[in-house]
């Protein structure tokens, strides 16, 4: 026999102010099962949880219900007073009388018959309440970062140096991402590869890193805790422990004239190849597309020369499988290229470039030094024209967000293209200037101001080539909208920051949800920044929107203490409120006919399948289970189920049943 | 049709299959289900206009599977139920053998699977026009003849869910009907609870049912039952194009979605 | 029937509109009390009977709210019970069931004057239509006839 205790609170007087609170525990008081109700000022005040406890012991309580605010709010201390009276957690629910009636309606009797119903409701579902145990699932303590560019690097070294292993995975022949492109860096003008340098090689050094270059996530399998990934590792064509990088084979091999990704098209390299010099790991890898023994049958020159003797042709992909308890997504971004412009020439002008484009021109390391010549006939450029926001915040162009980093890079493109060109012209195309950021704004002024960078507030609707020269017609709106054409020698478009290429596949992979612009989705945008809708998954930089290094960095720390806090425990507890298929004794085994509708809607693939055997080991049903590991609650198969064979515990079918009949009947 | 018993005696004597599942006439001449297992008397199958039964239903029963590997006279609704039911893992390619005829009686070389998706493919799989034009009749009513309609109709039901029993789809071994924690549909045969089941089966049979009308067949006192579910075949198609019954994956409406699925009546 | 008082019962879930209902509380915006609210994880879980449950409960109108199509905590249980809503609706329609007593709507945890406004145009709305006689006699009637047969 169900003895409930019901407990209404005032709220100081939130909800006394408004609702009978007399009225509603009397009334309660006499209903059938009801062992004892009492109001009281704070119910969640001290006193106010030691009246649960006590009450449970005393009238031995089998459910209680805190008519109070929002469970939202105070179910997990009102469930913790519970238990600490003796009584199962999960047999406490709570009735929203101060969000959803004393703060909605005037005082009045209405008001506290609305109230009663409430209560009401919830004393007819928690007669039907089951004492829960929290799930238990074990922690694999390996973190694995997906990414290696700056914020994976910094994830994966503040993961490691918590002192739990790592593995990172990239999917390029070394880590170093974009950063390790550019030139400098705003507002210091610090060069790039020498603050990223050393932690590219610690990442390599550090004990508790294991790095995989070349290689992609295959699949992700399992949950918090306990992801089982696949990663393959794509055949570099080469024993990676023979070779000592010594680079021979890069400078003998033939085929010479692929355009260099690590330069942007801007240079070239070989077949077999090391991206570029500072590269981690410092190995080569053998582009099979270009190589001319993979298209031809012939060559084999790397592996001729090769001193120790490392190139392995016929090396197949490896796949590994890795147990991981935590995910950091890393993936970065892409930057739009010129062809994405047909007002600009669609990519036909050599002389338009985009902004990584220049980092590599500025380089010290890049294909001309770090001496800005153009592209088409490497001449100096006397006249240089930005356009920022090429792309972005442009809902015509399917980009209506503000890609946040080219405002600063485009000041600091033309800054270095003054320091290196004294007598140059720079002109910079913007909308806005939005230089939000430590001595951000004060490092825009300096090119304004210092560095005299002609800046025109408008934007430019063509671009097309005379004469050898590029036309640049644009608007001055500054100046009443007047009409500007300037003959550029060179036009640098601060293009939009997108999704890189093959996020929208992982994101399927690991279950995550991504937005319209394929960014990686944050699990809420103000208060989950790092985390995903999916447990034990974080996000880190520019996988999520474009981010400049700064915050990048910041929000790779953030997930790195996320994954060191998961990984705090041996054991994480879960709320057992999953979904259930029923089990009944054979020749049945359940009701479940095994449709598997249900794996079809759920979203976190927690619906395996169990299969009954007979004595002679002939399968004789299948049928649904869920994987409490995994399932979230959300209840979706349970209201699909035809059957009726799946409940949801703690919003199980005759809970919610009750409740629909207590709410709409007199009592 | 020479051609069907001489292939239902094949796959007989070849120990093909064990049994064969197709139509006979019965001693009144009642057209009626055959469940041959003798190739001897492949002779009494017939199939002609009278053969509409939706045979499928007994593919799922234990004691059909017990049988062994199963021949099955299959009309476009059976090749349909059976591409339902391999997609919702009730049955296997494997165990059967499908004895495809087409619209106008012939019978189809089904060598496997992909043969049949693609006799599906090519076909009309619309409601059938007799229904469509009793669907386009109801749909003229005003919401309270409409009503007063199903009302009327429903009210003759008594509960003796030939319908379900006669659906290849309803093929669960407990239905909701029989749950009674809670008791979602009242046991006995009224205006509100009879209603209530027939909400129940056509919303289970949203973008399953593939329109062979059996239920309404079955049903002994003559409810269009069948047009409940072939409204909803209707507008499955109106919004979301496609129909049950084309795929071996798992592709029935509700167990997907399309993030840009459209509605209006959401605010 | 100007004093007719309906019976209202909203089901929403708890990530998206519970909360946004909690924001109205929380932003002291009155609405009218007659619709009463229970809580589900995700508007996936709600099952089409307990609408017709509620109906022949005595319900005179009934809300469902949840996350805005891509806002749902589980992903996709909103996108999934849109399909549902779409299908009974045709359901309902083509059998003259009353669909206008049935407010289906995405309120937000943002969203805390939509959802007074969601409640007001729905009880102003069903003030209108009256009581829903017509479910109700269908129930009663049956009843009658369950006494009557034993």
């Amino acid at each position: 026999m169900a003895r409930i205790g019901v407990f209404v609170c005032h709220c100081g007087e939130n909800i006394s102010a408004t609702v009978d609170c007399g009225k509603v525990a009397e009334t309660i008081g006499n209903l059938k099962h009801v062992a004892y109700s009492t109001e009281y000022k704070y119910m969640c005040s001290d006193p106010g949880q030691t009246l649960i406890k006590d009450a449970i012991k005393e009238h031995n309580l089998t459910g209680v219900v805190v008519s109070a605010c929002s469970p939202r709010m105070h179910e997990p201390t009102f469930r913790k007073a519970c238990a600490e009276g003796g009584l199962n957690p999960f047999l406490c629910e709570m009735a929203n009388l101060r969000e959803h009636c004393s703060w909605v309606h005037e005082k009045n009797e209405l008001t506290t018959e609305k109230a009663i119903d409430i209560v009401r409701t919830q004393v007819e579902k928690v007669k039907l309440n089951s004492a829960l145990q929290p799930i238990k699932v074990p922690v694999t303590k390996t973190a694995m970062v997906i990414g290696g560019g700056i914020a994976g690097i910094q994830s994966a070294l503040d993961i490691a140096n918590t002192g739990h292993k790592v593995i990172m995975i990239e999917r390029s022949p070394s880590i170093g991402g974009h950063m390790s492109q550019l030139s400098e860096t705003f507002p210091t003008l610090d060069c790039s590869q020498c603050i990223l340098t050393p932690r590219m090689v610690e990442v390599a050094q550090h004990p508790n890193i294991t790095l995989y270059t070349y290689a992609e996530v295959e699949s992700v399998e399992g949950f918090i805790g306990n992801f089982k990934v696949k990663v393959r590792k794509k055949a570099k064509s080469l024993d990676e422990k023979a070779c000592t990088g010594c680079g021979l084979c890069t400078t003998k091999c033939p085929q010479k004239k692929i355009p260099n990704e690590f330069e942007q098209g801007m240079g070239m390299r070989p077949a077999i190849y090391v991206p570029f010099p500072q590269a981690v790991p410092n190995r080569p890898v053998i582009d099979r597309e270009n190589c001319t023994y993979y298209i031809k049958g012939k060559c084999k020159i790397c592996e001729i020369v090769c001193p120790t003797k490392a190139i392995r042709f016929d090396q197949p992909d490896e796949i590994l499988e890795l147990e991981i308890g935590a995910i950091v997504v890393a993936t970065g971004f892409d930057i739009k290229h010129a062809d994405f412009f047909p007002e600009y020439g669609h990519g036909r002008y050599k002389d338009i470039i985009d902004g990584l484009q220049f980092e590599r021109l500025a380089s010290a390391s890049g294909p001309t030094a770090g001496v800005i010549k153009r592209p088409s006939d490497g001449e100096i450029p006397k006249n240089i024209v930005f356009i920022a926001c090429a792309g972005s915040r442009d809902p015509a162009k399917g980009i209506a967000y503000c890609s946040k980093i080219c405002c600063m890079y485009t000041a600091k493109h033309a800054m270095l293209y003054k320091h290196k060109v004294h007598e140059g012209k720079a002109h910079v195309f913007y909308m806005d200037i939005r230089s939000g950021g430590k001595n951000y704004d004060e490092f825009v002024r300096r090119a304004i101001e210092e560095d005299h960078v002609n800046y025109i507030r408008g934007r430019v609707s063509t671009v097309f080539e005379r004469d050898g020269k590029l036309i640049v017609k644009g608007v001055d709106t500054l100046l009443g909208a007047q009409q500007v054409e300037i003959v550029a020698d060179m036009v640098v478009l601060a293009t939009a920051g997108v999704a890189s290429s093959g996020a929208e596949d992982l994101a399927q992979k690991l279950h995550v949800s991504y937005d319209s612009h394929k960014f990686f989705a944050e699990a809420h945008p103000k208060l989950k920044p790092v985390e995903t809708n999916t447990a034990g998954i974080f996000l880190a930089g520019a996988c999520q929107n474009p981010k400049d290094i700064p915050d990048a960095v910041s929000q790779a720390s953030g997930a790195a203490v996320k994954v060191a806090a998961l990984f705090s425990q041996s054991e994480l507890t879960r709320e057992p409120l999953v979904a259930i298929v029923n089990r009944t004794s054979p020749p049945t085994y359940s009701t479940c006919v095994g449709c598997f509708m249900c794996q079809s809607v759920c979203p976190y693939q927690a619906i395996e399948r169990e299969e009954f055997k007979a004595r002679d080991g002939k399968v004789v049903k299948t049928v649904a289970k869920i994987n409490e590991g995994l399932c979230q609650g959300c209840g979706t198969c349970v209201a699909l189920c035809r059957s009726k064979s799946i409940d949801l515990l703690g919003y199980s079918n005759t809970q919610v049943y009750a409740e629909v009949v207590a709410l709409l009947n007199e009592y | 049709m020479d051609n069907l018993i001489l292939r239902a005696k094949e796959l007989l004597e070849n120990k093909t299959v064990q049994v064969v599942i197709g139509y006979e006439a019965g001693p009144t001449g009642v057209v009626r289900p055959a469940f041959i297992s003798d190739p001897a008397n492949a002779d009494s199958l017939i199939y002609d206009e009278r053969c509409v039964q939706n045979l499928a239903v007994y593919l799922t029963k234990p004691e059909v599977k017990h049988l062994g590997r199963i021949a099955i006279v299959s009309s476009l609704p059976v090749m349909r139920s059976i591409m339902m039911l391999i997609s919702e893992q009730q049955i296997s390619y494997d165990e059967i053998v499908v004895l495809g005829i087409s619209a106008d009686g012939v019978l189809l070389d089904i060598a496997d699977l992909s043969v049949m998706q693609g006799y599906i493919d090519k076909s009309d799989l619309s409601n059938p026009v007799k229904y469509k034009e009793l669907l386009a009749e109801l749909k003229k009513l005003t919401p309270a003849e409409k009503f007063e309609y199903w009302q009327k109709e429903l009210s003759k039901c008594i509960k003796c869910y030939a319908c379900r029993q006669a659906c290849p789809m309803c093929y669960c071994t407990r239905c909701t009907v029989e749950v009674n924690q809670p008791q979602w549909i009242s046991v006995q045969s009224n205006a509100h609870g009879n209603m209530e089941w027939h909400i129940l089966r056509a919303m289970h049979l949203a973008g399953r049912c593939i329109s062979c009308g059996e239920c309404g067949r079955a049903c002994p006192v003559g409810i269009p039952c069948h047009l409940l579910t072939m409204h909803l075949t209707d507008q499955v198609y109106n919004y979301f194009k496609v129909y049950a019954g084309t795929s071996e994956k798992m592709n029935s409406v509700m167990s997907t979605y399309e993030p840009n699925d459209k509605e209006s009546f959401i605010v | 029937m100007s004093d007719f008082e309906p019976k209202i019962v909203a089901f929403v879930c708890n990530w998206c509109t519970y909360a946004g209902a909690d924001l109205t509380g929380t932003s002291r915006i009155k609405y009218a009390s007659n619709v009463k609210i229970i809580r589900f994880p995700c508007t996936g879980r709600i099952d089409f009977m307990l609408l017709l449950k509620a109906f022949s409960n005595g319900a005179d109108g009934i809300i469902v709210s949840g996350c805005h199509p891509n806002d749902c905590h589980y992903t996709s249980g909103n996108f999934h019970a849109k399909r549902r809503w779409i299908m009974f609706k045709e359901l309902m329609d083509f059998m003259g069931i009353d669909m206008s007593r049935i407010t289906f709507s995405w309120v937000s945890a943002a969203e805390g004057a939509r959802w007074a406004e969601v409640v007001n145009t729905t009880v102003t709305r069903i003030r209108e239509l009256g009581p829903y006689v017509s479910y109700k006699e269908l129930v009663n009637k049956s009843v009658e006839e369950e006494v009557k047969n034993g």
